[in-house]
Parts: structure tokens; C-alpha cells; sequence
């Protein structure tokens, strides 16, 4: 747990963090909105006391009440793993600035993003689905994604038993899991 | 008409083939006899007229039906040996030790469905494997395989050679661009490419040799190696940088590996081949085959000897008369299989409790025959010059398909653009190099 | 071409084009003939992005090949359409999705434990790196120390499943170069492995060995005889497999100078692992941020500086042989103890968020975690190196042949399982 690199964190970037730098273990996290995603990650990785060249992951995260998009960066300045969230996406249309402008390997992790929960990345040049057909209709990792909706969607729509035991009119939808993560 | 139209549907498959075959047969055969009853002289005289033509056309058939037998032996032989590389077994089940599998590979690829892909053009793609293996078949023609056992020997037989070996570009393109696929047309032109660009080093290679020999007749430049009946005489110790280039421009004509891109499987699927099934595929796979034992074969005769032994043997001969015996041959005949086969049984019934004696008379047989073929082989190969010439022709030139095999379970393959380059960079300039050493030697050393 | 804004929903084109209708019709770049559409791989439907539409308009004398996902040598299911000036590649575009299996979300409904089974199939080869990171997060999840002897197991075994995966790197490298001989070789010399860990885990390749807090099962008798019979032949074996290949001119000349790759690229492409250690980045994780047991363990990081095939390599190959002397001192220095921590039966950690990072043979193998204190995990994301490198193929593989796009993707390493998750 390296403390001191709260604190960089704190003065370097003061009001752009949702809340203070909290830590466990082996990690940092702040929180930033989706607009100071750029600003704050070029910054994380240009300056060269701060110096986090290695983008680890990039996750997206659908909390029930709003969707996240998660970074992991690494940095030869400090021991820890340092945890970017960029909340606050409104579930309807999420939107976040990319990241390929600096990392150009992020691309598809952008691309699985958006394919797993609808959340667009401004500024990716090939931000198509990745690993679903291109013409599937569902945000898959969503939790509002219904499985017998999606698959009376598909092309074998309503003809297999399974995608007819349950029709979308008379079908319970499960309980949004929430959490505060 | 009903009730022959139902006995003909209650026929199973073979009994159909043979319902049709048998009278067929017995036509032909009737036909053929009173033929030759009626009109035998006139045809005998026809024949001993165009004496040459009868011989070329039986040693052509002889080949042709040869051809098949050969590949099979050497694709058992690259299954068998590359598996033994890879210390893996191998074909094991089809025959002793596998041996079978080739003929059931030509069984399967018989059987497989021939089609033709939807927008592949029907004639080219039909034709092309066809080039490919007449080609093939037609450049083995002038391999002389013993002495006497050589179907032409034309005065340009080098020339010939390269001329219709090269005629197989004209058939793999043909395979690769009538085929409709992408990975035929890549196939086939970097094909084209290879063996154009390897013609020139294989062709030049052999001009120095032919220099020293005089003569373009394979035939005679075999009689010109068999001089002292050393193996020095070879004209691969005359010319080491001529066998050497021609050695590996040879491989790269074969498509063998290191030069294998056209059949690459691990970038384009099969080449030229991919969209043939059936027998065109298993044409181009002889072709491949005869291909490599033909290539070998012409390193053989050209560079190492063709049918002369390495050593001089003694002259020794080995008269057999068995009309003296008399009387006595007759009784030889009924006894000495019989003492043989129970002679040999002997062994495996007493010291081997687990056979049967049957099984013991069987393999007692067995025996017994691989022991008077051998026999017998030995005597024909001491009386018989042709079989002795035969015998080491066949032994080089099954040695060298070794050596194409275990290069093949040995090396990765070049890249086209290397392949290119080092036929045209370096085997080109170093076969002129040859050339010009060797017509100074010549120019020098005979000088009055 | 105009910038194409994804629309809210997945797009949903037609799915034929009656004749006449497609249209690339009226762009002399696209197509030679109308007909011949049908055969192209160009998608029936509009561009859906500026990159789609750059890559899918034809310049002078190009052609589109595809490889499909039917395929002699691409790592598994994965279709990679090509653009192709005569053998020139010019541009690709990886087609992903064939072996998509939906982890992610199968392991939002499944207990903690259950997802080492899900998580095992990711990447395949290395099934024991697939499970240790998401094992580690749940540890953090749940503030639980693993006892030292079960963090000797997880790294003896963990360097073995490294080897395995090292060696079939080999044969696969070898094979698409057009060697038929070191993939069997390799072959053999991983299934000696594989029978050395089945003994101890009770699988030959999908382990579910890891447990959350320690590991399944103690080192047994047949585990530690197989391991050492094999320890005193390991390296004659490898280096047989290696002389056929290292000193052979034709290997050489065809790896060397393919797919160079620089530091700042491999940096900005996120590579990790063997592939950014050959440009000469030392980054490795047991020693940059080191977990489990690593810092009491003596073992070098091999780094190369020409960052083509061939220093990718020989680079893991090196690393082959520090991980036998990894194991070497794990099995010096085992201690005794328990292999399991206590835990309750059902796990139900508090709230909270957690990533850890293992060094795989690929690269760092990461799993995000995210509990909502249910016994279910809320959110498990998984991030594979095979994907980023798979990427990074697109990056290096213009200007080189056809006969290298297999050959780049090879020494890279990827494992579509691990791609495509």
C-alpha cells in the first residue's frame, strides 16, 4: 500500500477525483468523471514523476444503477496497481471518451467494451462488435440482459424450445442486480 | 423384361460388375484368339518390321504401369521414415509394419466424390492433372535403368528431360488458376515462379557435365562412368560443384521441402491442390512422387553412375543346366520344396510353443521361398548384367529418395522471396562458375 | 469516407442482397464483377466504422483473402481477412467470436468456487495462470492468506504448466515455418508434463486445481517421482529441440527481422510478457510487482533487444530454463504446513473491488473482481495477453509476405481460447 502515491494523486489531481484515493492491498483507485478521462490519463502517463506507460485492462462495469469503465495501469514509480474508474455513465447512453490516442492496443479492448455493454468510446476508429455477430441486437454482460428475449431475437427465433418457453409479454424480468462497487 | 430388370436389382454391387464383366471378358479373350489364329503371321511380321516401335511401346507400358508401384513404395517410404523422425510409429496396421497403406491411400482416392467446384473452368480443371502426370511419366523415358533396360535413347536425351520437365509449370498453373480459389492462384503462380526460376541453375549445371561427356545421351554418359568400375569414376567427383547445384535445384523442381511453398499447408491450405479430391488430387500426388523418384533418378544416372556398381566385382559366372540332372530335376522338384518347408517349420514348432503346426508349415513356406528368391536373385545377378545394373540403379536412387525424406522431416521451408533470391543470386552464378571452370579445364587440359 | 457513428442497438443490415442491390455496385474499387461478389469476403452490409470502410475499399492490384476459420495453422478458430498485393499483405482484419463462450457472464451466476472451472478454458494451454489470478483477486476480496506451502505448490506447478506451454510454443512456431518434426517433439515432451500434473491435480489439461485459499490437493508420491525422472532429462530433451532449430540457417533467416517490434510500439500496443521482454523492456511481474512466493525465489528475467520472431524465441526458451531452476528451489525449499486456509463453506466476501496480475506465459493474465456481497461474484473480467498480442499482429504484419502472416502470428503466441474468452 503506498500511501505517498495517494497523496500524488490527491495534489495532482484535486477536484477531477470523485472522492479521496482509497486503497487495499496492492491498490490504489480513484474515481474520475467520463469528460477528464483523457486529461487525466495522458497526464498518468506523460508526467514523468507519475510515468503509468503500462495499461493493464480496460473494463467495463455495469453497477445496476450506472456503468463503469475500469483502468488498470502500472507504473515503475510505485508498488501499487493503480485502479482508474470513470463513473457516472448513465445507463441509456453511455458514452466516455477513448484512450487509443495514446495506447493504440486499447482499441479492442474499447471494441469488447462496447460489444459487451453498449458503452460508446468517442474518438475509436473501429468501434464495431467484436466478438457477437454484427448483427446481434443485445449488450450481453448488461444486467438488464434477458436471455429469452435475446434469443427469440436470433435468427432461430422462437423455433427451438428453448427460445419459446418463455415469450417476452408474459416473462418475469429478473431482479436488476445493484451494487455500489 | 420385368423379371430380368428384378433378378438385376436383387444383384449386389460385385455381383452386377461381375454379371457384366464375365461376358465381356470371354468375348475379348474368343476374339483375341481367332485373331491371332487367322491372321497371326501377318501381324508377327508387322511387328518384327517395326521392331523399334514395339520395344518403345512396351517399355513405355512397362513404366506407365510401374509408375503407380513406385510411388506406392515411396510414400509408404516418406509416411514410414518421417514418422520414425518424428519418433512417433507411424503407419502400422494396414499390412506387416504398414506397407499396405499406399494401396489403400490409391483405394480411398478412388473412391472419394469428384466434383468439380462451381465456378472453376471444367476443361482446364480437368486437364491439369493430367499434364502434370503425363509430363512426369513421359521424362522417364530416357532413364536408362540398367544396361539394355532404357525405353529411348535419344542423342539429346538431357535436352529432353528438361524440356518436358518443365512442361509441368504449364500444368500446375493450369491447376491453379482453373480451380477458382484464391490459394490455387497463389499456389500455382509461386509454383510457376520456382521451378522457372530453378530450370536455369538445374540446366546449366548439367552443361558442364555434358562438356565432359560429349554427348547428350544418357545412355552414354552411364557407359562413360562404368569405366574402371570404381565409384571415382563418377562424374560427381569430376564436377562437385555441378552435382551440388544440381542436387538443390533438383529439390526445388520436386517441390520438395525446403522448397515446398506451392503445397505449403500451414499458409495455403493445399496450393494448387486444394480444390482437387478424388483421383485428380491422388494424380497430382503420384505426380509428386514419381517426381521425386524421376529427379533422383536423373541424379543418379548423371552424377553418380546410374547402374554401375561403386566397386568391381570378380568375374564370376554361375552356369545352371538343369537339363543334365535328367530324371534327377523332376524328383528335385517334388522333394526339395517339401524338405524345405518342413526344414525351416522345424525351428518355430519345436523352440516356439505358441504356433500351431500349421502355422509353422506356413511360415516354414514362407520362409522357404524368401530363401530360393534369393537364391535365385543372387545367381541373376552374377549371370545377368541387366540385373546387377538394376539392383545398384535402384539402391542410389532409393538412397537419394532417403535423402529427399529425411530433409523433409528435417527443415522448415524458405520463403518465396528467399527462394527466389538464392536461385537467382547465388545457384545461377555459381553454375556459370562451373561452366567456365570446366571449359577452361577442358580447353586446357586438351591441348595437344 | 464518412466517420459512421455506431448506433445505440448492434446493427442489423439485411442479410442478402438480391442481385443488383449490393452496394459496392457502384465503386469501380470494390469488385471485378458483380458476380464475383458473392465469393469476396467483404461483409454484405455498409461499412460500420471509418476503419471497416477503410480496410474494405480496394486499392490498384489488391486482393481480399481469406483465412478462414477452418484453417491448417491459425491457433484455433479465428478468421483473418487479408488484403493482398499479389504476396504482399497490406492490411488484415481479425475477425474474432468463433470460440466465444460467454465466461463473464456464466460466472455472474455461479458460486466463487464454481468459476475455476469456468475460468480454466480460457486459455487452454495454460489453464493453471487462468485460474491463479482470479483466485489471488478473490483472496484479496476476502483479506485471506494463503498458507506458504500452498504458495510452493501453486508456483512449482505454475512453472511447469509455464514449460508446457513454452514447449508447444515451439512446436507451433516450428510447424508454421514448415517443420514437421519439433511439434512432435514438443508434443512428447508435453505430455510428459501433462501426466506429471494429471498425477497431481487429476486432469491432463483443464486443471481446476487452485482453490480460494490454497491449492486441491497435497504433493503426492507418484507427482514427485514422475517430476523427478523428468528433471534429470529436461534439458537434454528441450536442447534436442532446440538444436534442430537454433543452428539451422533456413530457421534463422526466416525468423530473423520478422516482426520487428520496438519498445515505444510494444508499450503503446500494451504487450506484455516474452513479446515486450524481446524489445528489450525487462517488465515482468514476478519481479516488477511481485506476488506469491517470488521475491525468496533466485531466478533471472532473459531480455532480448532485437524484438523480431527469433528473439522471441530464444527468449522462451531461456525462459524455459529458469523455470527449472524455479522449480529446482521450490522443491529445495517446500515447506510443511497446510495447503488450504480456513475458510467458511460458502464464500460471501464484503463488498468490494479487486484486481491481481500473474505473470502467464503469454503475458500478464489479469482478473478484475467485483463483489456485491452475495455469494455470487457481481463482475469478473478477465483480461488475456493473447488478445492485445492478437491486435498487435494487425500492427506488425503489413509489408511482410503471406508466408509470414502465420510465422508473426506464431511467435506472438496467442491462444484464441484466451482471445476469445
Amino acid at each position: 500500500m503506498d500511501r505517498a502515491l495517494a497523496r500524488r494523486l490527491e495534489a495532482r489531481f484535486g477536484t477531477a477525483l470523485h472522492g479521496p484515493a482509497r486503497q487495499r492491498h496492492d491498490q490504489t483507485e480513484i474515481r474520475i468523471g467520463a469528460g477528464d478521462v483523457q486529461d487525466t490519463l495522458r497526464a498518468l502517463h506523460d508526467e514523468p514523476d507519475l510515468a503509468f506507460t503500462i495499461l493493464a485492462d480496460l473494463a467495463g462495469v455495469d453497477t445496476g444503477t450506472e456503468m463503469q469503465v475500469v483502468y488498470h495501469l502500472w507504473s515503475a514509480t510505485t508498488t501499487d496497481w493503480l485502479r482508474v474508474i470513470a463513473e457516472g455513465l448513465s445507463r441509456d447512453d453511455p458514452r466516455v471518451p477513448s484512450v487509443t490516442f495514446l495506447w493504440p492496443g486499447a482499441e479492442w479492448m474499447e471494441r469488447e467494451t462496447y460489444d459487451m455493454f453498449g458503452i460508446t468510446f468517442e474518438g475509436n476508429r473501429d468501434l464495431r462488435r467484436i466478438y457477437m455477430p454484427p448483427d446481434y441486437t443485445s449488450f450481453p454482460l448488461r444486467k438488464d440482459f434477458y436471455l429469452p428475449d435475446d434469443a427469440a431475437r436470433s435468427p432461430g427465433a422462437g423455433v427451438r424450445h428453448v427460445e419459446r418457453t418463455h415469450s417476452p409479454v408474459d416473462a418475469a424480468p429478473g431482479v436488476l442486480r445493484q451494487t455500489k462497487a | 423384361m420385368t423379371a430380368l430388370a428384378r433378378t438385376w436389382d436383387q444383384l449386389t454391387l460385385p455381383g452386377k460388375a461381375l454379371l457384366i464383366l464375365i461376358p465381356l471378358l470371354a468375348v475379348l479373350t474368343t476374339g483375341l484368339l481367332v485373331t491371332i489364329l487367322l491372321f497371326g503371321q501377318q501381324i508377327l511380321d508387322i511387328l518384327i518390321d517395326n521392331l523399334p516401335i514395339v520395344r518403345f511401346v512396351f517399355a513405355a507400358s512397362v513404366l506407365l504401369l510401374l509408375a503407380p508401384l513406385i510411388a506406392f513404395v515411396i510414400i509408404y517410404m516418406e509416411m514410414k521414415i518421417i514418422a520414425l523422425m518424428n519418433l512417433r510409429i507411424g503407419p502400422d496396421r494396414v499390412g506387416p509394419w504398414g506397407s499396405l497403406l499406399s494401396t489403400v491411400h490409391g483405394l480411398k482416392v478412388l473412391m472419394k466424390e469428384d466434383f468439380t467446384p462451381t465456378r472453376a473452368d471444367p476443361v482446364v480443371f480437368t486437364w491439369a492433372p493430367v499434364v502434370v502426370f503425363s509430363t512426369m511419366a513421359l521424362s522417364a523415358l530416357v532413364i536408362p535403368f540398367a544396361p539394355g533396360l532404357f525405353a529411348q535413347d535419344f542423342h539429346l536425351g538431357v535436352l529432353y528431360f528438361f524440356a518436358i520437365g518443365g512442361m509441368t509449370v504449364v500444368g500446375l498453373l493450369m491447376g491453379g488458376w482453373a480451380s477458382f480459389n484464391k490459394y490455387s492462384l497463389l499456389g500455382g503462380i509461386r509454383s510457376a515462379a520456382q521451378i522457372i526460376s530453378y530450370e536455369i541453375p538445374l540446366t546449366l549445371s548439367v552443361v558442364g557435365l555434358v562438356m565432359l561427356a560429349g554427348t547428350m545421351s544418357l545412355n552414354t554418359i552411364v557407359l562413360q562412368q562404368s569405366g574402371s568400375g570404381w565409384f571415382t569414376d563418377w562424374y560427381a567427383f569430376r564436377q562437385p560443384l555441378g552435382f551440388l547445384i544440381f542436387a538443390i535445384a533438383a529439390t526445388a523442381e520436386a517441390n520438395r521441402t525446403p522448397f515446398d511453398l506451392t503445397e505449403a499447408d500451414s499458409e495455403i491450405v493445399a496450393g494448387f491442390a486444394t480444390e482437387y479430391s478424388g483421383m485428380r488430387f491422388g494424380f497430382f500426388f503420384f505426380a509428386e512422387y514419381i517426381g521425386v523418384f524421376i529427379v533422383s533418378a536423373l541424379t543418379v544416372v548423371l552424377f553418380l553412375g546410374g547402374w554401375t556398381a561403386p566397386f568391381p566385382f570378380p568375374h564370376i559366372s554361375w552356369e545352371v543346366n538343369p537339363g543334365t540332372l535328367g530324371i534327377g530335376l523332376l524328383l528335385l522338384v517334388m522333394i526339395v520344396p517339401v524338405l524345405g518347408t518342413l526344414l525351416f517349420a522345424l525351428p518355430f514348432y519345436l523352440f516356439r510353443s505358441q504356433t500351431r503346426w500349421w502355422v509353422a508349415l506356413i511360415l516354414g513356406f514362407v520362409l522357404f521361398n524368401v530363401v530360393v528368391g534369393g537364391l535365385f536373385g543372387l545367381w541373376a545377378y552374377i549371370n545377368f548384367d541387366w540385373v546387377a545394373g538394376l539392383f545398384w540403379f535402384l539402391a542410389k536412387t532409393f538412397g537419394l529418395v532417403f535423402l529427399f525424406v529425411w530433409m523433409r522431416g528435417t527443415l522448415p521451408r524458405v520463403r518465396i522471396d528467399q527462394l527466389m533470391g538464392f536461385a537467382w543470386k547465388w545457384l545461377l552464378p555459381a553454375a556459370l562458375l562451373n561452366l567456365f571452370v570446366t571449359a577452361l579445364a577442358i580447353m586446357v587440359i586438351d591441348q595437344p | 469516407m464518412a466517420t459512421v457513428t455506431p448506433p445505440r442497438t448492434g446493427d442489423a443490415p439485411p442479410r442478402t442482397f438480391p442481385k443488383g442491390t449490393h452496394p459496392s455496385e457502384d465503386d469501380p474499387n470494390v469488385l471485378l464483377e458483380d458476380d464475383y461478389a458473392f465469393y469476396e469476403p467483404i461483409p454484405p452490409y455498409p461499412p460500420r466504422t471509418e476503419r471497416e470502410a477503410e480496410f474494405y475499399t480496394l486499392g490498384d492490384g489488391e486482393m481480399f483473402l481469406n483465412m478462414g476459420p477452418q484453417h491448417p495453422s491459425t491457433h484455433g478458430v479465428l478468421r483473418v481477412v487479408l488484403k493482398l498485393d499479389g504476396e504482399r499483405v497490406v492490411d488484415i482484419d481479425p475477425v474474432l467470436g468463433y470460440l466465444h463462450r460467454g465466461v463473464e457472464k456464466l460466472v455472474e451466476n455461479a458460486d466463487y468456487h464454481q468459476t475455476i472451472s469456468q475460468v480454466d478454458p480460457l486459455e487452454y494451454i495454460s489453464s493453471l495462470f487462468c485460474e491463479w489470478a482470479p483466485v489471488e483477486a478473490y483472496e484479496r476480496l476476502l483479506d485471506v492468506e494463503v498458507p506458504r506451502r500452498a504458495e510452493y505448490i501453486r508456483v512449482l506447478s505454475g512453472e511447469l504448466n509455464r514449460i508446457a506451454s513454452h514447449s508447444l510454443f515451439l512446436g507451433w512456431f516450428a510447424l508454421d515455418l514448415g517443420g514437421l518434426t519439433p511439434i512432435l517433439w514438443s508434443f512428447i515432451e508435453r505430455d510428459e508434463i501433462v501426466e506429471m500434473l494429471a498425477a497431481l491435480t487429476g486432469q491432463r489439461m483443464l486443471f481446476n486445481y487452485f482453490r480460494i485459499g490454497g491449492v486441491n490437493g497435497d504433493l503426492n508420491h507418484e507427482f514427485m517421482s514422475r517430476l523427478g525422472d523428468w528433471m534429470s532429462r529436461a534439458v537434454v530433451q528441450i536442447e534436442a529441440g532446440e538444436g534442430l532449430l537454433n543452428e539451422n540457417e533456413i530457421f534463422t533467416r526466416r525468423a530473423s527481422g520478422l516482426g520487428v517490434v520496438d519498445q515505444a510500439t510494444a508499450l503503446r500496443l500494451c504487450m506484455t510478457g516474452a513479446n515486450l521482454r524481446a524489445t528489450g523492456i525487462p517488465f515482468d511481474l514476478r519481479r516488477a510487482h511481485p506476488y506469491s512466493i517470488y521475491p525468496e525465489l533466485d531466478f533471472d528475467i532473459p531480455t532480448r533487444t532485437e524484438g523480431d520472431s527469433l528473439a522471441r524465441y530464444l527468449l522462451r526458451m531461456e525462459e524455459i530454463k529458469q523455470s527449472l531452476r524455479i522449480i529446482d528451489q521450490c522443491l529445495e525449499k517446500m515447506p510443511d504446513g497446510p495447503i488450504m486456509a480456513k475458510l467458511p463453506r460458502l464464500i460471501r466476501p464484503r463488498p468490494g473491488r479487486a484486481w491481481a496480475a500473474v505473470e502467464g506465459p503469454r503475458g500478464i493474465y489479469g482478473a478484475y473482481a467485483i463483489s456485491d456481497g452475495t455469494d455470487q461474484p457481481f463482475r469478473l473480467k478477465i483480461h488475456d495477453p493473447s488478445f492485445i498480442h492478437l491486435q498487435a499482429v494487425g500492427a506488425l504484419l503489413p509489408g511482410n509476405l503471406l508466408a509470414d502472416t502465420m510465422a508473426i502470428m506464431a511467435s506472438l503466441d496467442p491462444v484464441m481460447g484466451g482471445v476469445d474468452k
